[in-house]
């Protein structure tokens, strides 16, 4: 080797250690990542969990058997290395991951499971997450065989049983108590290291984390995160800008227009979400409203031509700014195991939507819709106030109806009183709201379709089912939450969605897409539709140091 | 001193029974409210029928508003001010944790506010320029034209302490009375006998006019710390500060009674104290003049 060639090789050498060595530190990461979270959490204890806040903790500090790869919606394992449900879908057989520890050092084993199984189960705790696995009566039985081996018995058969565990944190069968539930000890990525009250969260790595990269390293990168809690959206986005927060989940789409054009790079949006917007008239027997109006809202053909006379494309392009797609039908697309494909999208024809009124009786006088009786059709939209989107929506749609003859009166209501109106007084004509989807399930929305359920918004607890259609719903819900086998089961909710489509109890309108920001110091973001978007892999993402 | 103690008594009286009535008046308000009686958790699809039926047993408890005043009553006497429905922590942890953030601004706030204030009215008494007087009074006016929401807005905009917004709430309304009590003083014969003795501004300030605007000025403080106390709440949840005005804007939003009747009485207490203690004082100071 020539002298030049020797110095060659050497700054050859230094210049790759140099790489080397800044991309093991980008990697390696450390830092602090910082975002908001919109309410205060309601609770630290994972197995209560039902705000979103609470969610996000839970999903950072919580380890669970199975995950649900966000990305790919498939099931992943987590700390059971594998699992085996039975043909009855009545039990689930856990290998359990050896050598991983809770965040005091403690060993993880099946006592962990059994306890968090049984407390997750005990009626008395009112868990939601416990709630969506109880499908009959009795208890729920576990068997440990070994400390890494372990099986979980349910008194009835619970469809898409290994889906619904990747919403159970296992706690310490040791350690955990409820009153101190922010002290863990946790199993997930992050440990909570301090939370003040109205102000902030700060989760600390867990030195314990069993994950390791692709090289060995040890999961995760980040030093910490803090969580800002930070109800207003205007200070969030304003943190953001002046790079004092990192990440912004569930963006506007306003913000997101604003954000794209000073900075593109910064916004992602990953097309459309599971979350839906409807609305809905009032189907209740006993509603304190006039018998004629109930009349229109108990028919289908009523229904249908209001669905008919909406426009949803202007919907999406003049509310969402084109950040939101016409709904199709209960769920949307980004479910990509459970949407309907044969489902067709609802074409704006106010022309046969009228046609289709006048074949009911129906008939137009000076501009105005009335029904076979004289009344004028009209019509209240109730939606809740401070919510611009829904009240956007509701005057483009006051618009439309306003095209075939029907007046509709938008009035908004703070939440509290509107939820009063839905589900205790029913004193309202027509409802515009959201449903927010975590779940890709459709049994998690068993209390949405069965007649009988509370949450059955149109007409709730209703003893027998008043129309045949319902009844139908629930004869293929209760189908599809007792087969074991996923197409039998995917074909019975695809006869829900198109029997819902037919009968519009709901009126689907949009589904919002799912916007995100991230500050270019994050590395390895990668947003999805599902929550939480930006940080489903926190314990991979990095921070590079701000110049 | 027999008859300061007696004074002193008589509006410890007054303000427990006002305290008392306060609290009454928030809870039964509250109660009122249309969705009173309804919790978010209902909308969840996730919980059952018992679930569901558990979250509406929590409102019942609450329904009868006079037992539930009277047995919260109770409670707070042993120092259990209940659990907060929406946040689910006790009341008194929330108040204690929140309290101390909500003082410091609503302090800071009426320093600033009065400080500025004062130094305005009396320059303006002093120097009793129409031009000055005139760009001072457009000064507060635009200042008192502005709602408390939108100083909010602004200082979060512009990243400057919350304390300013409720400076800038406070000095206008201040600054017009001190503006005219300061003028009305200054124009009162002996204070004009004195300068025309050559006597020091300052001493005219402390000798001749503070003894005479001093009694309505300390009402007037006792007055603004209502008003900032009041401008705490919009300001703290606009700008995300986590003191009790936050804590009161999600307790009326969430129909939270145990933590809004708390908060409705810890402000009546607040405001009720200040307007005492200014009292007190002032009477104090009128019996020591005699």
């Amino acid at each position: 080797m020539t002298r030049c060639q020797n110095f060659s090789f050497r700054v050859l050498l230094g210049a790759a250690l140099g790489l080397s060595a800044a991309i093991s530190a980008l990697a390696q990461g450390g830092g602090q990542l910082r975002f908001c979270l919109h309410t205060e959490p309601k609770t630290f204890d994972p197995l209560q969990v039902e705000d979103d806040a609470s969610v996000s903790i839970r999903y950072l500090t919580g380890g669970v058997l199975i995950r649900v790869n966000r990305q790919t919606q498939a099931l992943e394992p987590e700390l059971a290395e594998s699992w085996k449900v039975s043909k009855d879908a009545r039990q689930i057989t856990f290998k359990l991951r050896s050598g991983v520890r809770f965040s005091d050092g403690s060993p993880f084993t099946a006592e962990d499971v059994a306890f968090t199984m049984q407390r997750l189960m005990d009626p008395a705790l009112h868990s939601p997450t416990g709630d969506a696995f109880r499908t009959g009566s009795g208890k729920v039985q576990t068997r440990i065989t070994s400390p890494t081996q372990m099986t979980i018995v349910f008194p009835a058969p619970v469809a898409g049983l290994d889906r619904m565990f990747d919403q159970v944190a296992i706690v310490s069968s040791h350690a955990f108590r409820q009153e101190s539930a922010v002290n863990g000890p946790f199993l997930g990525p992050f440990v909570v290291a301090e939370y003040k009250p109205g102000s902030s969260v700060l989760l600390r790595r867990n030195a314990y984390y069993w994950k390791t990269d692709a090289q060995g390293r040890k999961l995760p990168y980040l030093d910490s995160i803090l969580l800002d809690i930070q109800p207003n959206r205007d200070i969030e986005m304003l943190h953001f800008r002046r790079g004092e927060d990192e990440l912004i989940n569930a963006l506007d789409s306003d913000y997101f227009d604003k954000l794209a054009s000073m900075s593109p790079e910064l916004v992602h949006d990953a097309g459309a979400s599971l979350d839906s917007e409807q609305m809905w008239f009032n189907q209740v027997a006993k509603a304190p409203i006039p018998d004629y109006k109930k009349a229109w809202f108990r028919s289908t053909a009523f229904r249908r031509a209001i669905s008919e006379a909406i426009n949803r494309e202007d919907l999406c392009r003049v509310v969402f700014h084109g950040h939101a797609q016409p709904a199709l039908g209960p769920f949307s697309p980004a479910n990509k195991f459970w949407f309907d494909s044969k489902l067709k999208p609802q074409t704006y024809m106010p022309d046969a939507a009228l046609k289709s009124l006048q074949a009911e009786g129906f008939h137009l006088d000076n501009g105005t819709l009335k029904d076979s009786h004289g009344n004028d059709v009209a019509f209240s939209l109730i939606t809740n106030a401070g919510n611009k989107y829904r009240e956007g929506m509701a005057v483009l749609i006051q618009q439309d109806l306003q095209k075939i003859g029907v007046h509709v009166n938008v009035v908004t209501l703070d939440f509290p009183s509107l939820i009063e109106r839905m589900t205790q007084t029913f004193d309202y004509e027509a409802i515009l709201l959201g449903l927010t989807n975590v779940d890709l399930d459709p049994n998690a929305e068993m209390n949405v379709w069965l007649s009988s359920a509370e949450n059955h918004q149109w007409n709730p607890q209703q003893k027998t089912p008043e129309t045949a259609w319902e009844a139908e719903i629930d004869r293929l819900m209760r189908a599809q939450a007792s087969a074991s086998d996923p197409r039998k089961r995917k074909e019975y909710f695809d006869r829900v969605q198109e029997i819902v489509v037919e009968q519009q109890p709901f009126i689907f309108l949009i589904n919002k897409d799912a916007l995100s920001a991230s500050s270019s110091l994050v590395k390895g973001e990668n947003p999805v539709i599902l929550h939480p978007q930006t940080f489903w892999n926190a314990e991979r993402l990095t921070i590079a140091k701000a110049n | 001193m027999a008859t300061l103690v007696w004074r002193i008594a008589r509006h410890g009286v007054i303000m427990l029974t006002i305290v008392l009535l306060g609290g009454f008046l928030s809870a039964t308000f509250m109660r009122l409210a249309p969705g009173f009686d309804v919790d978010e958790r209902e909308m969840d699809p996730h919980l059952n029928a018992a679930s569901i039926q558990a979250v509406r047993e929590e409102h019942t408890q609450n329904r009868n508003i006079v037992r539930y005043y009277a047995q919260s009553l109770a409670k707070a006497l042993h120092g259990d001010l209940g659990t907060s429905i929406s946040l689910g922590q006790p009341v008194a942890a929330l108040l204690k944790e929140r309290l101390p953030l909500t003082l410091r601004l609503v302090a800071l706030g009426l320093g600033m506010g009065w400080a500025a204030a004062l130094a305005l009215a009396m320059s303006a008494a002093c120097v009793r320029l129409v031009s000055y007087d005139v760009a001072s009074t457009l000064l507060s006016g635009l200042f008192l034209c502005i709602p408390a929401a939108v100083l909010a807005l602004l200082s979060v905009l512009w990243n400057l302490p919350g304390a300013l917004a409720i400076a800038l709430i406070v000095f206008p309304r201040v600054y017009r009375y001190a503006r005219n009590l300061l003028s009305k003083a200054y124009s009162l014969p002996h204070v004009t006998t004195a300068r025309c003795k050559g006597l020091g501004e300052l001493r005219i300030l402390f000798w001749h006019v503070i003894p005479v605007a001093g009694p309505q000025l300390l009402a007037l403080a006792g007055v603004s710390v209502s008003m900032a106390v009041s401008a705490a709440i919009p300001i703290e949840a606009l700008c995300g500060l986590p003191g009790v005005g936050q804590l009161a804007w999600q307790a009326a939003l969430s129909r939270d009674l145990p933590l809004l009747t708390s908060i409705g009485v810890l402000i009546t207490l607040v405001t009720l104290l200040a307007n005492s203690s200014t009292d007190v004082i002032g009477q104090a100071m009128g019996s020591q003049k005699a």
